[in-house]
């Protein structure tokens, strides 16, 4: 029986085939752990470049428990900056967003340029013999990586096991791909607000959530209407999803595929759609200008998505079907954050960026028809996990039914099992081994 | 200020009266004769950002023409709405209620009165209470002598703030 220590045996036998201790989910010494370890040394979703636009633009954000301001330098180039004066510690920057040509502390007034470089010291007469200000720039994230206009950082150096970038990002490109390529100017922003919601809830939680296709018949039967179809989600579409057929799940909805291509990260393949009479005039002009600039045959398979929900482990998913960014943001051991970020396809017609954004308020928001009941259902199942009835948490859906995915390397089953929940909790335990 | 004709005879009193009976519609969970009360081109929004200019191209926690006001309220009688499972209890107090000149946008549908007012809306589900704040406005247009809503705004005073589940409306 799993005690209450956290050294790299203890921790491992809280993650066994078919079942993980709730421990995972309840203890705040193992947030405490996944705060210093997972969230220090993964790879982690910082933000995208459409967010800082110009020099001197910036977001903050948190890494796990680390306070880091994306910024863009006066170069042009991306930086992501620890958020913390390297004289006595004060956050330098409070705003979630803005602007400044200098970052200048409002304690003591250290400055520092964009590239977190230190410019100028007060009363510089006064520093210590042998001070340099070059000894006090701003640190930096150990690693950043970048992809189509993605920023992402590990907290720790190269080496000790951890993935480089390429590695790491490799085989989730085609998803990400999959969503930008659909702007007919190859580039998406992230411009158009953030809805935030938490829950009280542990954050792993909504990271199985994303890719669970099980649970939306029973979750968000709110949604659905008397011939089993959903809401339609996509510009052009006459109606949404069949979710459920009669009182049980749909065929068609049974046949989504989930992909566990490795370091956590996994997809879900796409709801059955009719591809074909998609229209709507918005749609129709948005074909146009897609076709225009991919060609005809580029542009149905970019349409044509493979793909529902993408979970970069540990910290983002990317969502084709509403399209948007969703990052997870642990607070606590029972208390999560979520930013969703609507997609905006640069060069598309405005009605169909419009369409997706209105349609995210349905779908995401905090007071939205769906992700509502999740938050309810994240909030229920951490309210159970307090139960001493259980100390295992079941996750043998398919367990040994997976099948070899399109790539090598890659296992694939259906996604009303929980064959990428599993693929996460190895992730999880190889980045909480000690260093 | 100028009264347009189709409003007279309805004055400020009438306003204010309107605009709490509206409140306690919500607080009396009547949602279909709340929805009644709309314009068919008439519209609910709670902007997701401080002073956010329109609601088209921008993310809302609201924005619900009738369409999906009334699926909204589909799914709020729905048995298997787990959020209202059990459902909130709601109270609304309005106040600081005014008379406002005419305000429009390009994407506003005409509307005859402004009502500025305060509200406050705590809900209590389950052992937990929560308060929201915000100004609100309606647009009005009187329709066969009787005022309906063109849009109302409710301008939460954390509306960029992290919410858990909002399932009813302020
Ligand atoms: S703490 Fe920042 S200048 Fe002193
Ligand atoms: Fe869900």
């Amino acid at each position: 029986m799993p005690d209450g220590s956290t050294d790299t045996r203890s921790l491992a036998a809280l993650v066994q085939p078919g079942r993980v201790h709730r421990r995972v989910y309840t203890d705040p010494e193992i947030f405490e752990l996944e705060m210093a370890r997972l969230f220090g040394r993964s790879w982690l979703y910082v933000g995208h470049a459409s967010q800082v636009p110009s020099p001197g633009d910036f977001i903050t954000t948190e890494l796990g428990r680390q306070p880091v301001i994306l910024i863009r330098h006066q170069d042009g180039t991306i930086r992501v900056l620890l958020n913390r004066c390297t004289h006595r510690g004060v956050k330098l920057l409070a705003e979630r967003s803005g602007n400044r040509p200098r970052l200048v502390c409002l304690y003591h007034g250290w400055t520092y340029d964009t590239d977190g470089a230190l410019a100028r010291v007060p009363i510089d007469e006064g520093c210590a013999p042998g001070f340099r200000t070059c000894d006090f720039n701003l640190a930096t994230a150990a690693r950043t990586g970048t992809y189509r206009g993605f920023v992402f950082a590990s907290l720790a150096p190269e080496g000790g096991g951890l993935p480089t970038f390429d590695e790491w990002i490799a085989p989730m490109r085609r998803n990400i791909d999959d969503i930008v390529d659909r702007a007919p100017a190859g580039e998406i922003a992230l411009d158009v607000g953030v809805h935030r919601y938490r829950f009280r809830g542990n954050w792993k939680m909504q990271v199985e959530n994303v890719i669970d296709s099980y649970h939306v018949p029973f979750s968000h039967a709110s949604t659905v209407n008397r011939k089993g179809v959903q809401f339609s989600r996509r510009e052009g579409d006459a109606e949404g999803a069949k979710v459920v057929d009669g009182q049980r799940t749909a065929a068609s909805w049974k046949r989504r595929r989930g992909h566990d291509v490795g370091h956590g990260h996994g997809w879900t393949s796409n709801t059955e759609l009719d591809e074909g009479s998609r229209s709507s005039p918005a749609w129709n002009e948005y074909r146009q200008a897609l076709d225009a600039a991919v060609g005809r045959e580029r542009a149905e398979q970019i349409l044509t998505p493979r793909m529902h929900n993408s979970m970069l482990y540990p910290n983002a998913s990317f969502m084709g079907l509403n399209m948007h960014i969703r990052v997870i943001r642990p607070l606590a051991v029972d208390l999560t954050e979520v930013n969703v970020y609507p997609i905006r396809l640069v060069g598309a017609p405005e009605a169909i960026n419009v369409r997706n954004t209105r349609l995210l308020n349905v779908t995401h928001a905090a007071a939205s028809f769906v992700q509502s009941d999740d938050i309810e259902a994240f909030a229920r199942q951490q309210a159970g996990l307090a139960s001493r009835q259980g100390d295992w948490v079941d996750i043998s859906r398919g367990l040994d039914a997976d099948e070899p995915g399109d790539e090598p390397g890659t296992r694939c089953a259906p996604s009303t099992g929980e064959l990428l929940v599993r693929a996460q909790f190895r992730a999880w335990l190889d980045l909480m081994r000690e260093a | 200020m100028d009264v347009p004709a189709a409003t007279r005879g309805i004055g400020r009193e009438a306003c204010e009266r309107f605009v709490i009976d509206e409140a306690r519609l919500l607080d009396d969970r009547r949602l279909r004769d709340w929805l009644a009360l709309f314009t068919d081109d008439g519209a609910y929004w709670v902007p997701a950002e401080p002073n956010q200019p329109t609601p088209h191209g921008r993310v809302s926690l609201f924005y619900d023409d009738r369409e999906l006001m009334g699926n909204r309220i589909e799914r709020l009688e729905h048995p298997l709405i787990h959020v209202q499972t059990p459902p909130s209890r709601t109270v609304h107090l309005v106040g600081s209620i005014t008379l406002e000149p005419m305000r429009t946008e390009p994407w506003l549908p005409a509307a005859d009165l402004l009502v500025q007012s305060s509200v406050m809306m705590a809900e209590c589900r389950l052992d937990a209470q929560r308060l929201f704040a915000a100004r609100q406005w309606h647009w009005l247009r009187v329709v066969d002598g009787r005022l309906r809503i063109v849009l109302k705004r409710v301008d939460l005073v954390d509306c960029d703030a992290a919410f858990e589940a909002i399932a009813l409306p302020i």
